[in-house]
């Protein structure tokens, strides 16, 4: 076997490189379909409610303040199962916030409720634990933003001039929250106070009579069972005055547009990887298959029939596809690894090497390497033993 | 053992004009025969060979190997024929690069269902008759114009055919090789086998049963 696959080294060779081409585009996909998934999944999941207006909340938390007395209102909405206030602000507020996807965000969580969103219950942790009720300046953070700071359970950082302590790092999720810093609300209204001079400066004054309470971005509501979220967001609107609410669907949809451009990238990142990788493979295999045409000639001179030429291929092509394949994935899967080390240094990853595209992209190969072979076998047996003989001298 | 019959065979020039080899040609090799075939190059003594031997197919005529028309059989059962009843050798040897000495012997038994073990025993004494048994794990171009024959001549030997078909055996050889290749072959047709060789060499016709030369598509005695 080992003399066979030497015989076919650079068929393998080039199988190998068309593969790695295939999953390493393949890989760059699934990363952002992953991103984009993750982002629908969580909008699908809660109502998102911030306050009328324009304040320091960003991404689904975007608006004015929203106070405890509004909350209070939209926990009795009929449908409406759990409200958990927020704050969640950018990390950094000097930071353009047009990217609000890839931005680092502070979200300050009121743990004594429940986590609303559907399908995001607990937030799955890697290292160490979620936070509980009564911790403070204890911080949870995620994958990318442990790896971009060096971060582990017990290490400390400084958050607006205040020392946070990581109790845990969150399972790298491919999307949003890899780069959230989770604390307690309570915490987050302090690093807000912090960072907004005007939120401050009306404190100080008096001329709002706010306490800490008041002091939420947004609120994610969770509904009944058996209840329309959309209905429920749109009965919220039409009970709770001055609030932004965000209709599930609508967000999803919004979300969807917004990544469109990405979507369509990805097909045609997607159809041209196939293409090119294919052809490369295909024309690899039916070249290695044509080299060999005296072979073939002097086989059936032997007496070797149709049948049991196109055993012999299909079972060279097999081994062999499933070598160039396998090469081409580890190949791949190298490189992108390397890759990634290099750019998780600041936060990212590039790649993402699902099972569902590695087992696809073995599977593509194996099955248009046979394909290809197959063809190529039909041409040479179609000759006579003396043709092929005669063409492959 | 072999009869053939009003073989016709043509070919198609590029332009599609018919350009024809054979003509009609009537042949008959009992089992012990050494039949040579002469004639001018392009002749047509390699196609008419390929025809003997099923490699390619006539146009008209029928060819028959111990009473079985097997010119009339379908794709495969002409394979199979090929397997139980011929033996080729060739003027370029036509040894698979990829396969030692031995295993390029062996592959004549792997299509034919013969017992690996036997086939085996059986090619290393061929190699060893041949003088080139020390050479039996050597790759084809590890190996002389004179070995790489000797190596072909014991594949189409190896599964005892009763019809040996040579196509210039001896055409790359310097004359001794030539004299072991002929050799052989003559002792093949001692053993019982009806054995055709195609060949511009006079040592051809050296113990030869009959002579026939090849003209315009016709064979002549």
């Amino acid at each position: 076997m080992l003399r066979l696959l030497r015989g076919y080294a650079f068929a393998i060779a080039g199988i190998a490189i068309g593969v790695a081409g295939v999953v390493a585009l393949g890989a760059m996909s699934e990363r952002i379909v992953r991103f984009i998934e993750g982002g629908d999944r969580f909008v699908l999941g809660q109502i998102s409610v911030a306050g009328r207006g324009m304040g320091m909340g960003a991404g689904f938390t975007a608006g004015g303040l929203l106070p405890a007395a509004t909350i209070k209102k939209i926990s009795s909405v009929p449908g409406v199962a759990g409200v958990q206030p927020q704050v969640m602000l950018p990390l950094d507020p000097s930071t353009s916030q047009f990217m609000t996807l890839t931005q680092e965000l502070i979200l300050g969580l009121d743990l004594s409720v429940p986590m609303p969103n559907r399908y995001y219950r607990a937030l799955p942790v890697r290292a160490g634990r979620f936070l509980r009720t009564g911790d403070r300046r204890a911080a949870v953070v995620g994958a990318a933003f442990a790896a971009s700071r060096g971060l582990g359970v017990g290490s400390r950082f400084p958050l607006e001039g205040a020392e946070y302590g990581v109790v845990g790092i969150l399972e790298r999720m491919l999307t949003a929250p890899d780069r959230f810093v989770f604390v307690p609300i309570e915490d987050a209204r302090e690093q807000w106070v912090a960072k907004d001079r005007m939120l401050r400066t009306l404190l100080a004054s008096g001329a709002a009579a706010l306490t800490a309470a008041d002091l939420n971005t947004g609120v994610a509501v969770g509904w009944r069972e058996g209840e329309d979220p959309d209905a429920v967001a749109r009965r919220i609107m039409a009970e709770v005055p001055d609030v932004n609410v965000q209709l599930p669907s609508e967000l999803s949809r919004l979300l969807r547009a917004s990544t469109a451009f990405f979507a369509a990238l990805l097909v045609g990142i997607g159809a041209l990887a196939l293409v090119i990788g294919g052809l490369s493979l295909a024309n690899t295999m039916a070249a290695a298959v044509f080299e060999r045409i005296r072979d073939f000639g002097v086989k059936r001179a032997l007496g070797a029939t149709d049948l049991d030429l196109a055993r012999e291929v299909l079972g060279e092509a097999l081994a062999v596809t499933v070598c160039g394949g396998a090469g081409g994935v580890g190949l791949a899967v190298l490189l992108g690894s390397s890759i990634d080390a290099w750019a998780g240094r600041s936060g990212q990853q590039l790649f993402y090497f699902s099972t569902r595209l590695l087992t696809g992209a073995l599977a593509f190969s194996v099955l248009l390497g046979a394909a290809a072979a197959a063809w190529a076998t039909v041409r040479v047996v179609r000759l006579s033993p003396a043709e092929a003989i005669r063409r492959g001298a | 053992m072999l009869r053939a019959t009003g073989l016709v065979k043509s070919y198609r020039a590029p332009g599609g004009e018919p350009i024809p080899v054979l003509r009609g040609v009537d042949l008959v090799v009992k089992g012990g025969e050494l039949v040579a075939v002469v004639g001018q190059s392009g002749s047509g003594k390699s196609t008419l060979l390929c025809v003997l031997g099923l490699l390619e197919d006539a146009d008209a005529g029928e060819i028959v190997y111990e009473n079985v028309c097997v010119s009339a059989l379908p794709r495969s059962a002409k394979s199979r024929a090929r397997g139980r009843w011929v033996g080729f050798v060739f003027q370029s040897f036509l040894l698979l690069p990829s396969l030692t000495a031995l295993e390029n012997v062996l592959l004549a038994a792997r299509y034919t269902g013969r017992d690996r073990a036997e086939a085996r025993r059986r090619g290393l004494a061929l190699l060893d008759e041949l003088g080139v048994v020390g050479r039996k794990d050597h790759y084809p171009q590890e190996l002389s114009g004179g070995e790489q024959q000797r190596v072909a001549f014991c594949r189409a030997v190896l599964n005892d055919p009763p019809l040996l078909l040579a196509d210039e055996p001896t055409g790359n050889l310097d004359d001794a090789n030539g004299a072991v290749i002929f050799d052989a072959l003559r002792s093949r047709a001692r053993a019982g086998a009806a054995v055709v060789v195609v060949s511009h060499r006079p040592e051809a016709a050296t113990g030869a049963t009959a002579v026939y030369r090849l003209r315009g598509g016709v064979l002549e005695a």
